[in-house]
């Protein structure tokens, strides 16, 4: 280890360093005084994502291989900051009315994205288990974070030997691959395809199996309803997008770094669990008549579409459209985290009585009892279904964009249908919130004006995002040409 | 006033109207009303300019240009020709009647309501003027939802289930078409050419007969849906009958209008062998749903059904005209969008006058209104009349020209199309005849002592539409006039092309 090492790894360790500052502020301040966490967390966390942009363009490989800083995991970096920072944001109230501990979450949820901070820069398969492990066991803590509730005890078990079992999938890949390539740098198996016959099949399939478990992708997607439902609900705003994100950094760097060359071999694997994932989740979710285990399958949904981009990427050859796909990717993981995110947190205001579930007839009429929370949940669904000029739909079309260009308009079309099937369910709940009167004891709002000031935030962003995505789209393509 | 980006402020002024209604209370209806009003006219006042547009300039006038996504090469691009001008008008026509209209009957949540007939209107006007496939699509899309939202919660007691059809329905074509707009643009770009979305670069291109073919298909569904062309109909009558009239005259009026401008405008200069080679299938299913749609109308017992129905079989009228390929026929295709626009718009608006005082449609209901509502009779005999097509009324021109234009494709289609000219007369009259003529029903007897006639609001919402559709039967010039460059330029596309001759297909 040299200086050179440790430079490039700067916004990591502030980040650690402010977890420990965080936990230890945490042990003396008084009850009242708690509060205080969220603005530390959130003003670290800004720190840290200015910091993460000053290593933007360095792109070297540190620690003798095992550590890759470059504008891929960059980007990946920022947008977990942003995730962090919107979590941070909508959890205090919700968590306050429950008299849920403000600290450990914030120490939990800070911990959780350090892990995704080193999956992100991972060039190694032992960086990327660990990084994953940082990142989902603190993950399975928050699912599990409402102790005297049982749905939560049961997400969070569930979460748990479920993960664990996809991880142990995951690391026996890992250890077959080993023994094919005799390495574990991402660099070098590559290999594993071609001349690691039927060995290196095996290896790669269980490599897919337990990345794809981590992003919830048909048929391996059985956790995520019970997992979701149960946790708190800004929680589960931020396990439906953030461990999702750095899931998909560890297809990413995984099959798009390390597997990279031979995606023409593994294409057709993606696009089948694309279309597979895609349509089940949408399938499912249409029957939902809560809306938070429906936002739950269709983050389902999404995972497919941004396979989509990952199969796209596969198919291509030309450098050009195989940049495309990753793009695709990243702008997808992005948007789709600030919409979901702020999407769930809604779903947690119309929870203020614990008693709620977060079913539809919680919506009915909130158009005329709260016609800016209305307006906001409003625009996120369509953002959600992919209606212009949303974020959302524009993570679609570059999908799309993606697919015909690598020579997959099946795929795209696939996409398309898709599309309009979840617009069934998500107009659904506009329906109630505009087109029914409330119901006899309509469910009280929270008006906390913290988690009104992230709403407003992430729906300016999703608009703005989705009308001007020129500024993201020059970082997407520097940060797909570093993989590359 | 030249330098102005007039078609912007065409299209982004009643937004400012929308941005101004948020802020003021939800109680005070005046000033939101107010607002509304004024914000339509000023809409309408600027594409008044657009008169001023030259049929033998420039292809299309008034442009604006704009880069607006550089990444992917989508530009803010409008432009108007003859053919998106009349559209134009016809939009901030009808959107100022509908929105002068919903003064009285419009009580609940008004403030919602003209938000969201504005940006409707937004919506609308874009898609005519925008020159960017890109562009055009968001458009499409951004006038979907206020309708959705229109009918939803100002509809009847079938509101759910009518806007939840149309919207799922209208979703699935669009999002097909943007499938198919990306696979046109990047079959453009993979040819070593620029990354773009522009209309006037893309539809100069050759693309290969299998893109030609499976686009066309796309394209025809988002277009086909929105006409509605029989057997994509079946949402229309349920929204058309659930709508409140406002939203059933902007439906009728320039909703449906958006399928045949998509048709003209993207469909057969951009895939032209696919269009001459799927026009006897188009051909075919306009004749069914020209005959089927007048069959239907003559038994619906509801007014606004009636009207819905006869709608289909005069937009398969538009899409005959169309695909027959040749002067007349594209000619009275798109007087017959005009035409059709006011005379339906007038009519739902009519049917809009009897339902807000008696909260009926049901023609067994009605009966007997002349003696009670003479000048309201009389109206509504000037619009039957004009849906029928009576010479001298803007409904003649349009159906003479389709007709003759398809005598020129074939005699028999001419000839059926040409039945179907009695059998509308059939079903209007019928109707004319049961509603003001046949002795009045016990029901209708009770709205005796409070039945009023036309109010002036209500006039004054229909005089613009009484002009037209007299002003446009009888000086039909200047709008065919307007629309002969576009229509021969669209015609010169297609006559070029040779149908999909080397159709690979992959079976």
């Amino acid at each position: 280890m040299t200086a050179n090492d440790i430079l490039p790894i700067y916004p990591e360790l502030i980040l650690t360093m402010l977890v420990l500052l965080v936990l230890t502020v945490d042990l003396f301040l008084a009850r009242k005084d708690k509060w205080l966490l969220t603005p530390l967390t959130v003003i670290g966390l800004i720190l840290v994502g200015i910091s993460c942009l000053e290593t933007w363009g360095i792109n070297s490989t540190i620690f003798a291989g095992f550590y890759r800083v470059d504008d891929l995991g960059v980007f990946f970096k920022v947008a977990t900051v942003v995730i962090g920072i919107l979590s941070a944001l909508f959890a205090p109230s919700y968590l306050n009315q429950r008299r849920l501990p403000l600290g450990e979450f914030n120490v939990i949820l800070l911990f959780s994205v350090t892990g995704m901070f080193v999956l992100a820069s991972a060039s190694d398969l032992i960086t990327l288990f660990i990084g994953l492990e940082l990142m989902v066991m603190p993950a399975y803590l928050l699912a599990g974070y409402h102790k005297t509730d049982r749905y939560s005890n049961e997400g969070g078990l569930k979460y748990f030997l479920l993960g664990s079992f996809a991880s142990a999938i995951l690391l026996f890949g890992i250890s077959w691959t080993y023994g094919i390539t005799g390495s574990t740098r991402l660099a070098d198996i590559g290999g594993l395809v071609h001349g690691g016959g039927p060995a290196g099949l095996i290896a790669i399939a269980m490599l897919t199996v337990g990345a794809t478990f981590k992003v919830a992708a048909v048929p391996f997607h059985y956790w995520t309803p019970d997992a979701y439902q149960g946790a708190p609900t800004p929680i589960t705003g931020f396990l439906s997008v953030g461990p999702k994100l750095g899931a998909f950094a560890l297809l990413v760097r995984l099959f798009g770094e390390g597997l990279g060359a031979s995606g023409a071999d593994w294409y057709g694997a993606m696009a089948i669990l694309a279309i597979l994932t895609m349509t089940g989740g949408n399938i499912v979710a249409l029957a939902q008549t809560n809306v938070k285990r429906m936002l739950a399958y269709s983050s389902i949904a999404h995972t497919g579409y941004i396979l989509a981009g990952l199969a796209a990427f596969a198919h291509a050859t030309d450098p050009h459209v195989r940049s495309q796909g990753l793009e695709a990717i990243l702008f997808y993981v992005l948007g789709y985290g600030v919409m979901n995110i702020a999407a769930f947190s809604v779903v947690g205001m119309l929870q203020r009585d614990p008693r709620r579930f977060g079913g539809l007839g919680a919506f009915a009429g909130l158009a005329g009892r709260a016609p800016a929370l209305a307006a906001a949940m409003a625009v996120l669904l369509l953002s959600l279904t992919g209606i212009p000029p949303t974020v959302g739909f524009f993570a679609k079309l570059y999908v799309l964009v993606a697919a015909v260009n690598a020579g997959v308009a099946w795929l795209a079309v696939a996409i398309a249908l898709n599309a309009a099937l979840a617009a069934f369910y998500y107009l659904r709940v506009i329906v109630y919130m505009y087109m029914r009167d409330p119901e006899e004891d309509p469910a009280p709002i929270d008006r906390s004006r913290l988690t009104a000031f992230a709403l407003g935030l992430s729906v300016i962003g999703v608009l703005l995002l989705g009308i001007f995505p020129d500024p993201i789209i020059s970082f997407l393509r520097a940060s797909a040409a570093s993989l590359l | 006033m030249t330098g102005w980006p007039i078609l912007s402020l065409v299209v982004f002024t009643p937004l400012i109207g929308v941005l101004l209604i948020v802020f003021v209370p939800s109680s005070n209806h005046r000033v939101i009303r107010g607002i509304a009003l004024t914000a339509a006219l000023a809409s309408f006042v600027f594409s008044l300019r657009l008169l001023g547009y030259d049929p033998g300039g420039a292809e299309f006038q008034y442009r604006e240009d704009v880069s607006w996504i550089s990444a992917f090469g989508m530009r803010y691009t409008l432009g108007v020709d003859g053919l998106s001008m009349v559209l134009v008008l016809l939009t901030t026509v009808l959107s100022v009647v509908s929105i002068l209209y919903s003064f009285d009957p419009i009580q609940t949540r008004v403030k919602e309501y003209y938000a969201t007939m504005l940006l409707l209107m937004v919506g609308m006007l874009g898609v005519f003027v925008s020159l960017d496939l890109f562009l055009f699509y968001v458009f499409w899309e951004l006038s979907l939802i206020p309708m959705y939202l229109v009918i939803g919660i100002w509809g009847g007691p079938r509101r759910i289930y009518a806007t939840v059809k149309f919207v799922i329905y209208t979703l699935v074509g669009s999002l097909l078409m943007l499938v198919a707009i990306l696979a046109v643009a990047i079959a453009h770009a993979s040819a070593g050419n620029a990354f773009t979305f522009s209309y006037e670069t893309l539809r100069g291109f050759g693309y290969a007969d299998n893109l030609q073919a499976l686009a066309f298909i796309a394209f025809f569904l988002a277009f086909a849906i929105k006409v509605p062309m029989w057997p994509f109909h079946t949402w229309l009558p349920d929204a058309h009958v659930e709508a409140p009239t406002a939203g059933s005259i902007i439906l009728a009026g320039v909703l449906l209008k958006l399928g045949g401008y998509g048709f003209l405008r993207y469909s057969l200069p951009l895939l032209p062998n696919a269009a001459v080679a799927f026009a006897p299938i188009v051909i075919g299913l306009a004749v069914v749903a020209v005959l089927y749609g007048a069959m239907v109308s003559m038994v619906q017992p509801d007014l606004k059904k009636l009207i819905a129905y006869s709608s289909v079989s005069h937009m398969g009228f538009v899409m005959l005209g169309v695909f027959v390929f040749n002067t007349q026929g594209l000619q009275g295709a798109v007087f017959q969008m005009i035409s059709h626009g006011v005379t339906t718009g007038a009519l739902f608006l009519l049917v809009g006058v009897i339902y807000e005082r008696t909260h009926d449609r049901l023609i067994a209901h009605m009966g007997g209104l002349n003696g009670r509502l003479p000048r309201y009779a009389a109206i509504f005999g000037l619009f039957t009349f004009a849906s029928i097509g009576l010479p001298g009324l803007s409904g003649f021109i349009g159906e003479f020209l389709v007709v003759l234009g398809s005598f020129q494709y074939s005699g028999w289609v001419a000839a059926a199309t040409m039945l179907v000219v009695i059998i509308s007369a059939v079903y209007m009259l019928w109707m004319f005849q049961r509603v003001f003529f046949a002795v009045p029903s016990d029901w209708m007897r009770r709205f005796w002592p409070t039945l009023t006639d036309m109010t002036p609001k209500e006039w004054l919402s229909l005089a613009p539409l009484i002009v037209l559709v007299v002003g446009l039967g009888v000086l039909p010039g200047p709008v065919l006039h307007a629309i002969t460059p576009p229509v021969q330029r669209i015609l010169d596309v297609v006559n070029a092309s040779h149908g999909l001759t080397s159709l690979s297909l992959p079976w």
